[in-house]
């Protein structure tokens, strides 16, 4: 096992690399660049010119043949935009924003463990919910309830995440005033990071309050974001159950005298739950990509938003850092469920 | 539950202990605090709390008030500038403010060689380019800045400029610590460093979209301000700012959506807060290198055939006016009012003028987003489309990302389009140079020599009534040619909580509104 995760560890590099040429070159494909984006309107030809200097974006992008032709040292061929960000990847040194200056790992340290938390919250509501409502489903087939958490969870799968977020401010923030419109922590609370998870630091750190001021402001990003895994979830659990409700084995369970509960829960449910974890594994992994909609409305300071605002204004060290995170995070994911199968399945063997 | 309970009144008391906390909720959060370095009203609203200008505006208008500076004076030809600056005022570092400060921050501007200039780290200054021409030695208007008396700059100019005090009073143009910025370097500005200035409130902390905290300088020079703490919040979308403002969680909420309005005004708790004017423009530029846009009589036809007035009326919320011209109807140099009113029949008789009786097709670029000037882009498109269909011009409409729009009107690309202006300063300058000026041959394909010869001589002029006059000329010059229509002016939607008072909204826009005055009762 151990020999496989390191395989696939290693195997992760060439992907990565594969990663990084195709962002380098995908934001540089977008028309315009820093320079235009920043000085918007009045891009007089010298300041365009003076901003592309500063920001060395003059230099050539790949390799640097005018410089080899120019000083007779290979080496030369190296000084480039994509060579530079390399060698400071090796150093784990992502560059600066453009705009803001702050270093990338900075804020990724910062809007990964924001979008972390309502990630871990979103998926938390899919599965608790998820999992025993498709069983529920699965074990009762055609009857009322059936058809019921059925509709739901179509209706949750076909609800536009952007009016659901309204909908949950105006009547749980406005109207009945039960819980904050927006943002991770009142204004007036505060907690020293520890994992960057407030609800997790501040219970650390033994302060109640901002535990629960922050769950409080979990609750409806969470609900928003959570709808479309949970409806997955849902409808994968019921078609899996029923998948394995109908095989010999599970007659033979039957027949054997075990109660119905014992049938479901151990011999049914632990045989459905490959395709099921395989679904949450990729919600997860897709969630941990960011939340544009639900970060936006809520205020969430997640990778999503701020990737989204820096392909908007060309901020090509942000866009490089933050979807090269992402990928490293969803390859981990794909890692992570990959090992499950084989703790659920004890056929499934890696070696 | 008991415990909840217990929490949640825990929660409500902690609210009522910070009352004089006063919560702005913004369209974002800051690009930097670092001023010069920053470009967008989010950032400046922000770093304009605590750090400064030479020169001010009045509150709620345009007129210019001292700031650090107390007094300025030009030589004849308006090429030498002295400024007498505000005594005994200290920066928050307790260093303190004088000339060498003065001239440290604009030679870090100004010249690239700068120690501290930070521009091979990062640093651009791309206002200062925006508003001065560029770098020292690159189409810069200030040459340099002398150190004259402990209180006392003088500034050489490159060519004469009589409204120089209206240029320092742009927003951007925030004077900082020079100790602070030389201990962070190109951190200044970010939120581990954060801001030094001389202004009202000073920088205590800012955690990465989620909240700015600054609490009161007592020691301003201005008296101190009125709440102890402003905590600024980034949202992005209007509606939520309104439910944010509406649930009592924040006490500002600026550019919200004009479609509120009536809800704003029906709720008692809330009062809605309108500049009178505001200096902003929005546009339709027709680019003379298309067929047969290059014809004036099409674009004169274009111009008689949209009824401003009934769009202006179904998308700006009774806060916008049809534009009578570039430049915004409170300022001087007013040409001859805008002869093209809406008459479709002219523009038939036009069209067939000029041998286009059958009408044509164009394309046209809208925006793809909203601005005050244009607060819903591409409706507004599909109405001026629907117009110009009644005369037999066909459109089709056409829109992309909004950075490689704005690369792209400059080169010619877009027949027809969308675009429109917030000012900076009070000056025609402002205006007719940034449409008119050099630009115009390739933005507009207008290749108008005497039109450019004028805006620049008007820079130059210390007369007010002859730059009057020279931005008359220049204006007719394009009532004449119209190469652009001008469409509308507007004005953006604030509202605050009823328990604040004195936040004057600003033509300028509300980054340049001060929140020293402004009061939160408990």
């Amino acid at each position: 096992m151990t020999a496989y995760v390191l395989r696939r560890v290693i195997g992760l590099v060439p992907v990565l690399i594969g990663v990084t040429l195709l962002i380098f070159f995908l934001t540089r494909v977008i028309p315009g660049d820093p320079a235009t984006a920043m000085l918007g309107q009045r891009a007089a030809p010298n300041l365009v010119q003076r901003l592309r200097t500063d920001l060395g974006l003059d230099r050539p992008l790949f390799l640097n043949v005018a410089k080899v032709r120019e000083t007779g040292d290979w080496r030369g061929l190296f000084d480039s935009q994509y060579f530079s960000y390399m060698s400071g990847l090796l150093r784990f040194d992502l560059g600066r924003s453009i705009y803001t200056l702050i270093p990338i790992t900075e804020s990724l340290r910062h809007r990964f463990a924001a979008t972390f938390e309502l990630t871990l919250a979103a998926m938390f509501l899919a599965v608790a919910v998820g999992v025993p409502a498709g069983v529920f489903a699965a074990t009762r087939r055609g009857t009322i309830a059936d058809t019921s958490i059925m509709l739901l969870a179509l209706s949750g799968v076909s609800f536009p995440v952007f009016w659901l977020a309204i909908i949950l401010i105006y009547v749980f923030a406005v109207t009945l005033g039960w819980l904050p419109p927006s943002g991770r922590l009142s204004v007036n609370m505060s907690v020293d990071p520890i994992t960057g998870l407030y609800v997790v630091d501040s219970l650390l750190r033994g302060k109640l309050t901002v535990a629960v001021d922050a769950l409080r402001h979990l609750v409806m990003p969470a609900l928003a974001l959570g709808t479309i895994p949970l409806a997955i979830v849902v409808r994968m659990t019921r078609s899996a159950m029923l998948d394995v409700l109908g095989q010999d084995y599970v007659r033979t369970a039957r027949s054997k005298g075990l109660s119905e509960r014992r049938v479901v829960r151990v011999h049914a449910l632990r045989n459905a739950l490959l395709p099921v974890i395989t679904v949450i594994g990729l919600s997860f992994g897709s969630l941990l990509s960011g939340a544009l909609l639900t970060e936006t409305v809520f205020s969430w300071p997640g990778i999503g938003r701020w990737v989204y605002d820096a392909i908007a204004s060309r901020d090509y060290p942000v866009i490089q850092g933050g979807v090269l995170f992402v990928s490293v995070m969803f390859a981990l994911v794909n890692l992570l469920v990959d090992v499950t199968y084989s703790l659920i399945d004890p056929r499934i063997q890696y070696s | 539950m008991r415990r909840l309970v217990t929490a949640l009144l825990a929660l409500a008391l902690l609210g009522m202990a910070s009352a004089q906390t006063l919560v702005y909720g913004a369209s974002g959060f800051p690009s930097s605090l670092d001023a010069v370095d920053s470009q967008d009203g989010n950032s400046l609203v922000v770093s304009a709390q605590i750090t400064e200008r030479l020169v001010d505006f009045v509150p709620g208008g345009t007129d210019l008030i001292p700031g650090l500076a107390t007094e300025w004076s030009a030589n004849e030809d308006g090429t030498v500038w002295t400024f007498k600056l505000r005594e005994g005022v200290n920066f928050h570092d307790g260093t303190p403010f004088n000339a060498e400060a003065v001239k440290f921050n604009i030679d870090r501007w100004n010249d690239p060689a700068h120690p501290f200039s930070g521009r091979d780290q990062g640093k651009t200054f791309v206002p200062w380019g925006w508003v001065f021409g560029g770098p020292l030695g690159e189409g810069n208007l200030i040459q340099e800045v002398t150190v004259t008396g402990e209180y006392e700059v003088q500034l050489t100019l490159t060519q004469p400029a009589p409204f120089l005090p209206a240029l320092f009073a742009a927003v951007y143009f925030q004077f900082s610590s020079p100790a602070a910025i030389e201990a962070n370097g190109v951190s200044y500005g970010t939120p581990g460093v954060g801001a030094v200035g001389t202004g009202p409130f000073k920088f205590v902390e800012w955690i990465e979209g989620e909240r700015i905290v600054l609490e009161r300088n007592d020691d301003y020079w201005g008296g101190p301000a009125q709440v102890e703490r402003v905590v600024f919040r980034g949202i992005a979308e209007p509606t939520a700012r309104l439910a944010e403002l509406q649930a009592g969680t924040i006490d500002i909420a600026v550019l919200l959506s004009v479609d509120d309005l009536a809800a704003i005004e029906s709720d008692s708790n809330l009062k809605v807060m309108i500049p009178a004017s505001e200096l902003n423009i929005g546009y339709i530029a027709m680019h003379q290198g298309t067929e047969p846009l290059d014809n004036v009589l099409v674009r004169q036809a274009i111009a008689h055939a949209i009824d401003r007035e009934a769009i202006i009326d179904a998308f700006y919320g009774g806060l916008g006016v049809a534009a009578k011209g570039f430049i915004p109807p409170t300022m001087f140099g007013q040409p001859e009012p805008w002869p093209y009113s809406f008459d479709p029949e002219r523009a038939k008789e036009l069209l067939a003028e000029a041998g286009l009786a059958n009408g044509f097709t164009v394309d046209f670029w809208y925006m793809p987003v909203s601005r005050p000037y244009y607060p819903a882009p591409q409706p507004i498109a599909e109405t001026i489309a629907s117009y110009l269909a009644d005369v037999g011009i066909q459109v089709n409409l056409q829109t992309e990302d909004w950075t490689t729009y704005l690369a792209d009107y400059q080169t010619g690309k877009f027949a027809m389009y969308m675009l429109g202006w917030n000012a900076d300063y009070a000056d025609p300058d402002n205006f007719l140079l940034t449409f008119f000026g050099p630009s115009a041959a390739s933005d507009l394909g207008w290749d108008s020599p005497e039109t450019v010869d004028l805006l620049q001589q008007a820079r130059q002029v210390a007369d007010p009534d002859v730059r009057a006059d020279l931005y008359a000329q220049a204006g007719n010059n394009v009532v004449r040619d119209v190469p652009m229509i001008p469409f509308a002016h507007n004005r953006t939607l604030n509202a605050t909580r009823a328990s604040i008072d004195g936040w004057v909204p600003s033509p300028l826009g509300y980054s340049s509104v001060s929140l020293h005055p402004v009061t939160k009762a408990e």
